[in-house]
């Protein structure tokens, strides 16, 4: 058992935090829309340009193809460097894009691929539906093949970026009459295609960052299926030892790092009794369970890596981490807004007003990826074999 | 960077985990609950064969010179086991007595003649100019000839003989032993600083494997009773509400070891972090260990509550565990006070 990385990864280290402070965008991201799509693509352009996107990607197809401490240490390093961890690019590096490596033609391969990693287009994801949460499988919305077209009419719903998308990974059923996993198809579908109605959802935060997508009668041409007719579960399945445990570093180091904030905070600011907020026994031991929480989670995603280099299979790592993580992002941000008084109340609070944001966005965090229930679903009878 | 143990480790872990389950299963515990001291002599006795109390002391002070990391392979192992008797004092009692002027102790605690138990200071105790007074609890010291106390600051060891006032008490783990006692310029045998010798965080790296091992424990028991256990013709486990919390042992098992591993590996490469990762550990794997059993306790149901059922045996060590070397308060604070790691 060691810690230590080897020299060749600490000049890789150095290399990637270098090349991110000379790198990194100067202006702050905007929110949304175009200027958003805009400011996310040239970022994309700059990695590649670096060569540093794709980082996990196969070097056959413009890939960094790192190993897997290299990918720990660059999220690592992303995270450290302030950058936003999941933002419009996301979908087209970390999933789509994965998924056409996998399973995709040629062809299909050499069209969107580059693309993807050039800065060039924006991928969506089409999965979820408003009967097809937890239960995936469970999706509707219908294809209908029609001479060298697929004919698609229902809705999707939660999906991040559709207004500023140009593809879509799309899950559609083309057999109705097949078991539930049996008769889905995987396929890309352009953003741009008439039929489709992309409406923004108001969430509680206030935002607009998910939309319901509606497709009415979209003809998408066969050519853009990926895997077979009816084989799309396995598709879209087949991302999932991709990402070899570093799913979560980005978020893992800055939830780490908002803890060291909020005891930074603790410590500089006096509360109404004139003494250091920290001096309250009740925050500073919330604070230090968060500390050591956090800790945990980081030692989590080494002994996951640890046991992906090994096997090199994709173990349970990923719920526990996904459910370690959003638990204690929502403990963190309620621990947030209980020290800041009555700025808690103000959205609007020049210094503060970002805990608030960050309370009410964190509660998605249990939701969204697949929701806590659900991997202590798949914890509990996947790694402990209780029955179904 | 690797977090799985080598080998050589996988081999600490297979061998003491076939021996403990041969020579120490909790028939065994059951029939040491009556007897004063609750350690098993002979077996104690094995286990300084085995080079256990040494593992972690350098060659040069007579110990095999392995690492922290293996050490806590080993008390995960005794922890799951439940095994009686004051390994973590002993263990560390050897490297106080090596490193802070008591080598002529070294040799018997090793080889399994002296034993070392644990002294928990009460607040009016003070140690000065070599010196110590005050009241304090002792755990697993029935037997023992020496305690020992750590705090983040230094590490002392001295004679049970010394002590005035033992009194024994009825420890809430029926398989630990409890006094109480009062120490009037008790001369000690060996004290070593924290700067010297990280002993009280290695220390809370061994209990926090010891509650490792229970948290592991705890959760396969509850995972298998709820596989079998069938109410309204079907395995309890197939309700959430019993499957939820199985897989949160299950999550809180592993973030407890992760994090043991990692400070357990910190210590052994001399990382500036040693401290924030040691505290973090310790509080982790106490919480694991004492919601698992709590959790594990309730799926069992009635049978968890009686005294036949193993469960209680985990709950109860837990509690000693957790408190051996210092409180969750002390370690909270301590925890909170670090600087951010680099």
């Amino acid at each position: 058992m060691d810690l230590s990385f080897s020299q060749e990864d600490e000049h890789f280290r150095d290399q990637a935090r270098t090349w991110l402070r000379e790198n990194r965008p100067s202006e702050k991201r905007p929110l949304s829309g175009p200027e958003m799509r805009v400011y996310d693509l040239a970022w994309q352009e700059a990695l590649h340009t670096g060569g540093w996107a794709g980082i996990n990607w196969p070097k056959a197809f413009g890939g960094r193809e790192s190993t897997i401490t290299e990918s720990l240490i660059w999220f690592e390093e992303y995270a450290r460097a302030g950058l936003p961890g999941i933002d419009a690019r996301f979908v087209g590096e970390s999933h789509a894009g994965p998924t056409l490596i996998a399973r995709a033609r040629d062809e299909q391969k050499a069209y969107h691929l580059p693309k993807i990693l050039s800065g060039d287009v924006i991928w969506c994801q089409g999965f979820s539906e408003p009967d097809a949460g937890s239960d995936l499988a469970a999706l509707r919305t219908r294809a209908e093949i029609d001479g060298d077209e697929l004919v698609v009419t229902g809705q999707k719903i939660w999906t991040s970026y559709a207004d500023v998308a140009d593809w879509q990974e799309l899950l559609v059923r083309t057999n109705k009459d097949a078991p539930k996993h049996k008769g889905i198809t995987w396929v890309i579908c352009d953003m741009h295609s008439p039929g489709i109605d992309v409406r923004p959802i108001r969430t509680i935060d206030g935002e607009a960052e998910f939309a319901e997508v509606f497709y009415d009668e979209v003809r998408i041409p066969l050519e853009n299926v990926v895997g077979e007719i009816d084989d799309g579960w396995k598709v879209a399945m087949s991302t999932l030892s991709f990402e070899r445990g570093t799913a979560f570093t980005v978020h893992q180091v800055q939830l780490a790092a908002t803890v060291e904030r909020l005891i930074q905070i603790a410590r500089e600011r006096t509360g109404s009794n004139g003494r250091p907020l920290i001096a309250d026994e009740e925050l500073a031991r919330s604070l230090a369970r968060a500390r050591a929480d956090c800790a945990s989670l980081q030692a989590m995603t080494y002994m996951g890596i640890s046991r992906n280099a090994k096997t090199n299979q994709p173990g349970p790592e990923g719920s526990m981490l996904k459910l370690h993580w959003s638990e204690l992002s929502k403990s963190v941000s309620r621990i947030a807004v209980g020290m800041i008084g009555s700025a808690a109340l103000s959205r609007s609070d020049l210094t503060d007003g970002g805990w608030v944001y960050d309370y009410l966005f964190a509660f998605s965090n249990s939701i969204g990826g697949g929701t806590s229930e659900i991997q202590k679903n798949i914890l509990a009878e996947r790694v402990l074999g209780l029955p179904r | 960077m690797n977090l799985l143990p080598d080998s050589d480790q996988e081999e600490i872990i297979a061998s003491s985990a076939s021996f403990l389950e041969s020579e120490m299963p909790l028939t065994r515990l059951r029939e040491l609950i009556s007897e004063p001291a609750r350690v098993d002599e002979k077996f104690w006795q094995s286990c300084a064969e085995l080079g256990w109390f040494g593992l972690g002391l350098p060659d040069s002070a007579g110990g095999l010179g392995c690492m922290l990391a293996d050490e806590s392979l080993l008390l995960r192992e005794i922890g799951r086991s439940l095994a009686p008797g004051p390994y973590v004092a002993t263990v560390l009692g050897a490297r106080v007595a090596a490193l802070g002027g008591a080598a002529d102790l070294v040799e018997s605690i090793l080889a399994g003649q002296t034993r070392v138990g644990h002294a928990l200071l009460a607040d009016d105790a003070e140690w000065s100019g070599g010196s110590l007074t005050g009241s304090m609890r002792l755990v697993g010291a029935v037997g023992a000839d020496y305690v020992l106390a750590a705090n983040s600051s230094e590490a002392i060891l001295f004679s049970t003989a010394d002590l005035k006032d033992v009194s024994d008490e009825q420890c809430i783990d029926d398989a630990t032993s409890l006094q109480q006692a009062t120490a009037k310029a008790v001369a000690l045998s060996a004290r070593v600083t924290a700067a010297e010798d990280p002993v009280y965080h290695r220390g809370l790296v061994l209990c926090a494997a010891n509650l490792v091992g229970i948290a592991e424990a705890a959760r396969d028991m509850s995972a298998e009773h709820a596989k079998a256990r069938v109410q309204f013709d079907k395995p309890i486990g197939v309700n959430q509400a019993i499957k939820h919390p199985c897989a949160d042992n299950a999550l809180r098992a592993e973030a407890a070891w992760a994090q043991t591993a990692f400070a357990a590996v910190t210590i052994d490469e001399g990382g500036t972090d040693g401290a924030f990762q040691v505290l973090s550990a310790s509080i982790v794997a106490a919480d694991a260990a004492e919601q698992n059993c709590a959790v594990t306790l309730q799926i069992l149901g009635g049978m968890g509550f009686t005294f036949e059922a193993d469960v209680h045996l985990y709950l109860k060590r837990t509690q000693v565990l957790k408190r051996l070397l210092s409180d969750s308060k002390t370690q909270l604070a301590e925890l909170v006070s670090l600087p951010t790691p680099a």
